[in-house]
């Protein structure tokens, strides 16, 4: 027995005692709690004993196994493309109008997302196109013959465009989602076009599809900040204990601040006046991850709704002449006239831009704003870059054109799997893996009896191994995940034999028992190190052109080859060197 | 307890022309029985909706049949899943939602029926109409309209005034077609006798992507795991390896294509079958190259059949039972497994079955028929040079003979 036995030993020891820790969640989640609180982490962490791990560090099952819906849906980023186009040619041509610069026929081509600028009169060509490249930077010139003007949208801006469409249309999907309070829902980009959705423990693959399918919803409404209700409610009620909720002042307006949205909304439910509502702002953490919320800010708006994002025709993000990011509005024509009015009325007053009943900003309203071209100025901050002010300001635009001009979003797939089919592939999978497992670890201890009860031990670890790898790459466990599992459990069988053959071959050779032992591992260990790695190379790339359940096959089968290799490797040569070299033994039973 | 003797001494090269013959015509037959047959593909690559209803008292696939054609849907196909009693039942149906070149004739009439429409478009692939109506009009009233036809109407949305203020833009959306079929099979009954257990609908397009996507896969692990065998073996080695893949992943392929004719489907998890197949073909392989390694060079200067077949001889019963215990693991999945899951434990048992088969009898021949190609070659550009035929060097002495590279294109 030398030291390296022993480092070996202490390391299977340790990697064996940190799998059986590292699934303790597991353990309690799926036996300890009932059924129905299965996907509840609070009801976890509260039965888990203090030494477990955290609650969230438990396999979770995949949407075929708990019943729910896995969805994806495609952005339709060219339509909305198109429409950008024609919809800048209208806007070129009122522009070139309103700064006297001449009247000016505009085609658009969205096909080629191109526009033709024909000036009535030739001679101002030279002005415009001046002009026309100075204001509108997302179009770049294609050509110039004779009287026209070509010009084609940057293929900077269509990929800008595209990206921002999907995250915008993530955007909403999510806040919509969250607001339904499904727990432990998964919003995903899938490519460059298309958003992949888990929904589990919904049934109605009809509702999920009209939730997330559903065009956004943009309203402009006023807030009432002449109230104080929310410090008075502050004052009468006390927030629930461990919330913190406060009050902050935002730009002078007391509103209150609150980490949890759900306990926000059961604070101020039923205390809100007639004839108003509560809204929230999710505020993102500073360089926090995409469409994350740190916090949500409380705003006391009128039920009323003066104007809706179907009266809107634009919004674009620039800098002012100040050098302040800005968005620039466009109203049709009937839009206009109530923007107008409304603005008349409200002077002074903050006015909410509502998105899916979320408040995404509140710009107060300075003067009455008349011809249905509004400027919202989002105000330098000293604490951001120009980059970061202009993102800000290209998000509101983002969420102001959703309104307006949708990239349409159609459902790609839909899959729901019953609650009740879930359960009983649960029942099916574990049945098949704990049959397969019996079968192999039988056969292996009659056929080659010591040394195959040895391989059983690294079976089961490995069993447990690939388990509590899962857990640690937070991979959920599909139906095909299983299936992963249990092919995995052959081949790391299959690696035993190939050491146990290759044993026995050399102890017919005459070799004494020790040396059969050494030169069995040491000569099958590049065979089976071969044979991991080719079926690892497919499994990897199964893994990266997979989705879905596919998914899940091959990460059982990586995570099951990696544990395959070490368990054959390392473990059952401890084991064997243990008896064979500790014990002395002159005999191997193989 | 033993099951292989050691020391068996089968002529497995001898048996090598009628073994490739036979393979080579299975393989054949397979490939033009996709070409002119084809898969029977699932809704993950043909599109569609698949529902999955579970009744609560036996049924049998001709009442669930008759069920479904008296209730208008046609064109749908029922297939029992698991056991008789089970009752349980895939409906599929083409599309995703109600809107077909049928229903949406019919939805233009009743549009039309409120007043002038300038544009029409029907896009049946997302289930949605849009129009251009001369004045504007209530979507509620639209929506009751193209209701009243019999489709299913999700919502009718007013996309706003036309540019230029040639009319006002709408759109219908359509329900889906799970919708209708349970609806369909629930009809007159005061509650259905059933419950839907799943719902699959894949867009055409997105099953379109992801059989591309798949037939990538396919051959971006066969290409990387042929990188790898050439890198860790000899280049010689490399075409047994990928002819003995591309054999083993038709024969499964094969099996799809005859269980197509028996309903079952071709779908994501068949790829997932196929490539892991692909790794375990090599893995196979390997065994026994390994070998053949390992004994050229222990008889330096035998002919390499021989070595083969010596090679193959001492590994037979690790081959076989290394493929045996495989196997063995996947009998759990077979008794319990049901639908695709059973499909792929059966397509993996099938491919582990040819896989040793493909080792033994095709792999390691065409060794030696690259050996005896390069060696022949050899001898045309240089007279006299070589020992003839079947002359074997071992691995890394392949420097004075053609370049391995010929050898790989020459297969």
């Amino acid at each position: 027995m030398d030291r390296s036995w022993w480092w070996r030993a202490a390391l299977i020891l340790g990697v064996t005692l940190g799998s059986v820790w590292y699934l303790v969640p597991t353990y309690y989640s799926f036996f300890v709690l009932p059924r129905e609180q299965r996907n509840d982490l609070k009801a976890l962490a509260a039965v888990l004993p203090r030494w477990a791990p955290s609650a969230t560090q438990r396999l979770s099952l995949g949407l075929d196994l708990q019943g729910g819906i896995h969805m994806v849906m495609r952005v339709d980023t060219r339509t909305a493309l198109e429409k950008r186009t024609e919809r800048r040619g209208v806007q070129i041509a009122s522009a070139m109008k309103d700064r006297k610069l001449g009247e000016v026929d505009v085609d658009a081509d969205p096909e080629k997302l191109q526009l033709t600028l024909r000036p009535k009169d030739p001679k101002t060509l030279d002005a415009i196109e001046k002009d026309v490249l100075d204001t509108y930077r997302d179009f770049t010139k294609v050509n110039r013959t004779g009287d026209a003007l070509v010009l084609q949208l940057r293929d900077n801006q269509v990929d800008k465009f595209k990206e921002d469409s999907v995250d915008q249309a993530m955007l909403v999907i999510r806040r919509r989602i969250d607001k339904f309070g499904v727990g432990e829902v998964d919003v995903r980009k899938l490519g460059t076009d298309a958003i992949q959705i888990s929904l589990p423990g919904r049934q109605d693959p009809e509702e999920a599809k009209d939730l997330v399918g559903r065009t956004a919803q943009l309203e402009f409404r006023m807030v009432d900040d002449q109230s104080t209700f929310f410090k008075d409610l502050l004052a009468k009620k006390p927030p629930p204990s461990g919330s913190d909720i406060a009050i902050t002042s935002e730009e002078g307006f007391q509103q209150l601040k609150g980490k949890d949205q759900q306990e926000l909304l059961a604070y101020v439910k039923g205390e809100v006046p007639a004839g108003k509502e509560v809204l929230l702002e999710c505020k993102e953490a500073p360089n926090s991850a995409k469409n994350t919320c740190s916090s949500y800010i409380t705003y006391l708006v009128e039920k009323q709704v003066p104007l809706t994002g179907e009266s809107l025709s634009g919004a674009d993000a620039n800098f002012s002449q100040y050098g302040e990011p800005e968005v620039d509005v466009q109203f049709d024509a009937s839009g206009a006239r109530d923007f107008g009015d409304l603005t008349e009325k409200n002077v002074g007053k903050r006015m909410a831009i509502v998105l899916d009943d979320n408040v995404t900003s509140a710009p107060r309203i300075n003067e009455k704003i008349p011809g249905g071209r509004a400027r919202i100025t989002l105000g330098r901050s000293f604490n951001k870059t120009n980059d970061e002010m202009l993102k800000d300001a290209q998000k509101l635009a983002l969420v102001l054109k959703a309104g307006a001009l949708p990239a349409p979003v159609t459902t790609g797939e839909v899959r729901q799997v019953g609650a009740s089919l879930g359960d009983e592939l649960i029942k099916k999978g574990s049945l098949a893996a704990v049959v397969g497992l019996l079968l192999v670890v039988v056969f292996m201890a009659v056929y080659y009896k010591r040394s195959g009860l040895i391989a059983d031990v690294a079976l089961i670890l490995n069993g447990l191994l690939i388990l509590a790898g899962l857990t640690a790459f937070g991979a959920t466990l599909t139906l095909p995940g299983i299936a992963g599992f249990v092919l995995t459990l052959g081949i790391a069988v299959d690696a035993n034999v190939l050491i146990n053959e290759r044993i026995r071959e050399e102890l017919a050779n005459g070799k004494s028992a020790r040396a059969a032992v050494d030169q069995g591992y040491d000569r099958a260990f590049w065979t089976i190190f071969d044979a991991h790695v080719t079926t690892l190379l497919a499994a990897f790339i199964l893994f990266a052109t997979g989705t879905g359940p596919v998914q899940g096959f091959a990460t059982s089968l990586i995570v099951g080859l990696f544990a395959s290799l070490f368990t054959s490797i390392v473990v059952t040569r401890a084991i064997v060197t243990f008896f064979v070299h500790g014990r002395n033994a002159q005999t191997v039973s193989v | 307890m033993q099951i292989i003797k050691h020391k068996t001494s089968i002529d497995f090269i001898g048996k090598r022309r009628p073994a490739m013959f036979i393979s080579s015509l299975l393989n054949l037959a397979i490939v033009v029985g996709i070409a002119a047959v084809g898969f029977n593909y699932g809704v993950d690559f043909a599109g569609g909706t698949v529902v999955e209803l579970k009744f609560n008292h036996p049924v049998s696939p001709e009442e669930v049949r008759h069920r479904a054609q008296s209730a208008g849907l046609h064109d749908v196909s029922v297939q029992r899943i698991g056991a008789t009693g089970d009752n349980d039942y895939l409906l599929r149906l083409g599309g995703m939602t109600q809107l077909t070149g049928d229903t949406a004739a019919k939805a233009e009439t009743a549009i039309k029926g409120l007043g002038p429409v300038k544009t029409f478009h029907a896009d049946l692939e997302n289930g949605i109409i849009n129009f251009r109506a001369e004045s504007k009009q209530a979507p509620d009233v639209v929506k009751k309209a193209v209701a009243d036809t019999g489709t299913g109407v999700r919502e009718v949305r007013e996309l706003g005034e036309a540019q230029g203020g040639s009319g006002w833009d709408y759109q219908v959306v359509f329900s889906g077609m799970a919708d209708r079929i349970s609806a369909g099979m629930a009809k007159g009954l005061e509650k259905p006798d059933f419950i839907q257990q799943r719902v699959d609908y894949v867009g055409p397009q997105v099953g379109k992507q992801l059989r591309n996507k798949g037939l990538m896969a396919l051959i971006y692990a066969s290409l990387a795991i042929l990188v790898y065998v050439a890198f860790r073996f000899d280049f010689k080695f490399a075409p047994g390896a990928l002819v003995a893949m591309v054999h083993d992943t038709i024969m499964v392929a094969g099996f799809y294509l005859v269980a197509g004719f028996f309903g079952r489907e071709f779908n994501l998890t068949s790829i997932a079958a196929l490539l892991t197949i692909i790794g375990y073909s090599v893995n196979d392989t390997i065994v026994i190259y390994d070998r053949i390694r390992e004994e050229m060079v222990r008889f330096k200067g035998k002919p390499l059949p021989e070595i083969i077949n010596i090679a193959v001889n001492d590994t037979l019963s690790r081959t076989i039972l290394t493929s045996g215990v495989t196997a063995l693991s996947l009998v759990g999945l077979l008794i319990f497994g049901v639908g695709e899951i059973w499909d792929f434990a059966m397509a993996m048992l099938v491919g582990i079955i040819v896989g040793t088969y493909s080792s033994v009898y095709i792999a390691s021949p065409l060794t030696i028929w690259l050996d005896e190609r390069a060696a022949a070659r050899a001898k045309a550009t240089r007279p006299g040079g070589s020992k003839g035929a079947g002359s074997n060097k071992p691995q890394g002495g392949g420097k004075d003979k053609p370049k391995p590279k010929a050898a790989a294109s020459a297969s």
